[in-house]
């Protein structure tokens, strides 16, 4: 488990700012920080990586201290157990892709642990290209390896996916969600892509101005989601067409397409792309067997 | 949707599900049954202000006595305008203060001489109302 409790003074967009966190993360969950920029996600990160110091307050991991104001205990950053994966990949240019991973590697470390995570995030045929001939995508895979080779208990990704396209995005997803159970990590993801974080995270902390202002699962964070309704999906709206004094409201539920008959109070607010709810009391579906 | 809000006046509950009543104003009792008890859904419990919210298409249109049927809800309500389509049309109602709308056939408003001002009531079957935390 992580606990941090937290102070810092920080120059936020609108002047000083008091990033003041007190949160707690069980271990092996996939949590999101989620905020405007400068509410103080990346500098949160530092602080629990040792790159930044906090003014007040405890950091505890796995029953480890790893900061304490009180009794000034500060561990460095190198001794803190931490994979970090930024946005700009910080790969060494001059070395192979290997190489990098060998970088990592601790100084007592098996070998066997890069040529591990080179078949996992399929780099084995990239292994000795330098990263310059890499795409983004397959930078950022070597990135995210080369933060495994040290074992870490916590993995810290700072908007990791967010210059790649959408394609490659949810292929990279894939292999954060696969690190994260393989090495039984206690991963925290700055993202901003609400799918993103549907996708990855169980818990998400929403931030501004330094505080924490709303948690919960994505569910409950992203959507006002408190209708007793039993027959309940997510989905995407396509199409809105008016039909004499009602609309016809056309939604992808994944990779079905439904359609539900919207009034004019209803389709007020909505506009195509929008993610909706579309609910139903549990009485009113029939249900048949189709085989 | 049609939206009203109301306090909880009284929850029956049996295995999974409850009835809860509503009371919208002092002419209207709302009830719902819904899949949940104040167990699963804390916000289930007496004397809680909370919304009640159906389809306007599930909404039933009477003239006259309506009490022989087995419809729970019934809202005394007064047409304030029609909005008429060929198969459909649009009726605001008004109930005390709170508006609903009804989209019902369009020729239920020729059969029954629905007009602006006619007075009707509002029905909605039990199992056809949500509720809302608010």
């Amino acid at each position: 488990m992580i606990a941090l409790r937290i102070q810092k003074k920080l120059d936020g967009p609108n002047g000083d700012m008091l990033l003041d966190l007190d949160i707690q993360i069980q271990k092996g969950q996939f949590v999101t920080l989620y905020g405007a920029s400068g509410a103080g996600k990346t500098s949160t990160l530092r602080i629990l990586s040792g790159l930044l110091q906090a003014e007040k307050g405890k950091i505890e991991v796995n029953g480890t201290t790893w900061f304490d104001s009180a009794t000034k205990v500060n561990k460095k950053p190198q001794t803190r157990n931490i994979g970090y994966v930024f946005q700009d990949y910080a790969l060494f240019p001059t070395m192979t892709v290997e190489e990098n991973l060998l970088f990592g590697l601790p100084k007592k470390g098996d070998q066997k642990e890069v040529t591990t995570l080179l078949e996992m995030m399929e780099l084995v045929d990239l292994k000795d290209r330098k990263p310059t001939t890499l795409s983004g995508g397959q930078k950022q895979r070597v990135a995210l390896a080369r933060a495994l080779v040290q074992k870490p208990a916590v993995l810290l990704l700072d908007e990791p996916l967010s210059a790649l396209d959408m394609k490659i995005r949810l292929k990279l997803q894939d292999y954060l969600l696969k690190v994260h159970k393989t090495y039984e990590l206690t991963t925290i993801l700055i993202s901003h892509d609400i799918g993103e974080i549907y996708r990855l995270s169980n818990q998400v902390f929403v931030l501004e101005n330094g505080k924490v202002i709303k948690s919960g699962t994505p569910s409950e964070v992203f959507l006002n989601d408190t209708i007793s309704g039993k027959f309940k999906f997510k989905g995407e709206v396509l199409k809105i067409e008016k039909d004499e004094v009602v609309y016809l409201v056309t939604v992808l539920i994944q990779n079905e397409v439904v359609k539900v008959i919207a009034a004019a109070s209803e389709i007020k607010r909505l506009t195509i792309g929008d993610r909706v709810i579309v609910a139903s009391k549990a009485f009113n579906p029939v249900i048949y067997k189709i085989e | 949707m049609n939206r009203l809000q109301g306090d909880i006046v009284q929850i029956e509950t049996n295995g999974h599900l409850s009835i809860v009543s509503v009371l919208v104003s002092e002419a209207v009792l709302l009830k719902a049954i819904v899949v949940e008890t104040p167990t699963t859904a804390p916000y289930l419990k007496e004397g809680n202000t909370i919304a009640v919210l159906f389809k306007e298409t599930e909404v039933i249109v009477g003239i006259g006595p309506v009490d022989g049927m087995s419809l729970q809800n019934k809202i005394p309500c007064i047409i304030s305008q029609i909005e008429k389509g060929a198969l459909l049309s649009k009726l605001a109602l008004k109930t005390g203060q709170a508006a609903i709308t009804a989209i019902i056939s369009s020729k239920a408003v020729t059969q029954l001489n629905l007009t602006a001002n006619s007075k009707v009531s509002a029905m909605i079957k039990l199992n056809e109302m949500m509720l809302a935390e608010l």
